[in-house]
């Protein structure tokens, strides 16, 4: 499952997705212009605390920095190389705010929540002919199917490695992409059955 | 201006041809003529939903790429509980397809809720619900909840009042618990019972379902049969398995894209069974397959 969202009914759930979305991009907007590392080390207690409001489960959700720290470090190492340690700290206590206050956003926002926020951008397609409706519907499809994609491509590595006893091969590449044509051929079928991506009420 | 425009008309021709293009594409001058219309909106409904039979079929057949998939089938719909049998290849699945209007007939007539088959087809997924084989490939959305409520928007209720009714719908099938959870995390079962409800939801006439027990167990599979034949709407049935059609009231037999026999259930049942019996004796090696 790769949808970010989790479950729940706290106050950060309740809170309009526009709204959170807008407080994320002011604060960026704030903090870009600070430098000093104790105005970061006290926003970062805010959102952890933020985080810590959701329970044991949001809590959780930090592991998020397990996966970044490899490129923080590098890049604190890198900015200690040149002998501007003060500055890597600061950014890299910035990218570390920023992402842990977007993540919290993501977590506590359900995705049509977050789609309908962002509809408005995608308003000025209308004047194309493209509905907003539609890169709606495309981001919910690919938030569906990307594990099932991962799933289907696990069933064509076993039986690759039950016939030939290796376990990875370029040679999966064309029957993937085949089978993911036909997958999507067959929820096209699917969708134009409960009335297609504009709808019966037009 | 010369003699020819760029089209290649003669000048004398010119205003003959410019109004015999006018008279094919818009046929009403009072119409703004070069503006596209809008698409089916204020359209009027072409289908009967109380329409007795619901579907009327006389000689359609269905070719797709030069292959014979149906052929010169006349039949009419209106039992509660229909089944269909057939072997593989037999056109089962192209023939209820074109229920729903997934499957446009390229011969005869079919009429659907009273209304021809082709003018129909927008209309068609309000009162005929499909549910697939493969459960997979239906729900498209990532929570249950959304799923469900996808319906309700696509009838053109609003995000928070389908996400509700969506809820309580779930509540009243027993089955709330699921709201939430991610689509790919559920069992086989409660992936083909949310696609059934997804389409319920909606509240169609009729609900014609493509071999919905394939994936699932044994008991799981009488779960949701008892499910289906407890339900109000009209079904149509396709199955491999026959004694799924326990209790229904009419069963059509699909070879080769023709219709091999209709009737009562344990009539056609027995014919079918011997059928296989004697395919099996003729042709007992697999070059029969």
């Amino acid at each position: 499952m790769i949808s970010l969202y989790l479950q729940g009914d706290s106050w950060a759930h309740r809170l309009r997705a526009g709204w959170k979305l807008l407080a994320v991009a002011l604060a960026s907007l704030v903090l870009f212009q600070v430098v000093s590392v104790w105005a970061y080390l006290a926003s970062l207690a805010a959102v952890i605390l933020c985080y810590a409001s959701l329970g044991r489960e949001g809590l959780a959700q930090l592991k998020l920095l397990r996966s970044l720290s490899f490129v923080l470090v590098l890049l604190l190492a890198l900015h200690w190389l040149s002998g501007t340690l003060n500055d890597g700290v600061v950014i890299v206590l910035r990218l570390v705010v920023m992402i842990l206050a977007a993540n919290f956003v993501s977590i506590t926002t359900r995705l049509d929540d977050m789609l309908e926020a962002v509809q408005p951008l995608f308003r000025p397609l209308g004047v194309l002919g493209v509905s907003p409706r539609k890169p709606a519907l495309g981001v919910a499809l690919v938030l569906r199917f990307a594990p099932h994609m991962l799933l289907v491509y696990g069933l064509l590595r076993e039986a690759w490695q039950a016939r030939t006893g290796s376990r990875n091969s370029w040679r999966l590449l064309a029957p993937f992409a085949i089978q993911s044509l036909r997958m999507s051929d067959n929820v096209a079928e699917a969708l134009k059955a409960r009335g297609g991506s504009e709808g019966l009420s037009r | 201006m010369s003699r020819f425009d760029m089209f290649g008309i003669p000048a004398d021709k010119r205003q003959n041809a410019k109004d015999r293009v006018m008279a094919t594409c818009h046929p009403r001058r009072g119409d703004m003529a070069f503006w596209p219309k809008k698409k089916n909106r204020d359209r009027p409904q072409v289908c009967n939903p109380e329409a007795s039979p619901y579907a009327v079929f006389d000689r359609v057949g269905l070719e797709i790429g030069g292959k014979t998939i149906l052929e010169d089938l006349t039949l009419s719909l209106d039992e509660a509980r229909i089944g269909v049998v057939g072997l593989n290849g037999s056109g089962k699945s192209s023939f209820v397809r074109m229920l729903n209007g997934l499957r446009a007939p390229t011969g005869g007539t079919l009429t659907l809720y009273g209304a021809p088959a082709a003018e129909a087809e927008l209309e068609l997924p309000r009162h005929v619900g499909f549910v697939f084989q493969n459960p997979d490939h239906q729900a498209i959305f990532p929570t249950v909840e959304e799923e469900i409520a996808f319906g309700l928007t696509q009838l053109g209720a609003s995000k928070d009042d389908s996400r509700s009714r969506a809820r309580s719908f779930l509540a009243l099938h027993g089955v709330e618990a699921l709201a939430g959870k991610p689509v790919t995390e559920l069992s086989e079962g409660q992936k083909q019972l949310v696609c059934i409800l997804a389409v319920l939801v909606m509240e169609p006439k009729l609900l014609v379902l493509d071999e919905p027990m394939t994936s699932l167990d044994t008991l799981v599979t009488r779960r949701i049969r008892d499910k289906i034949l407890s339900l109000p709407q009209k079904i149509v049935m396709v199955s491999h398995d026959l004694e799924h059609f326990d209790g229904f009231d009419r069963l059509i037999w699909l070879e080769d894209g023709r219709l091999r026999m209709d009737g009562e259930p344990d009539a056609v049942r027995a014919a079918y069974r011997q059928d296989i019996d004697l395919r099996l004796g003729r042709n007992p090696e697999f070059a029969g397959l």
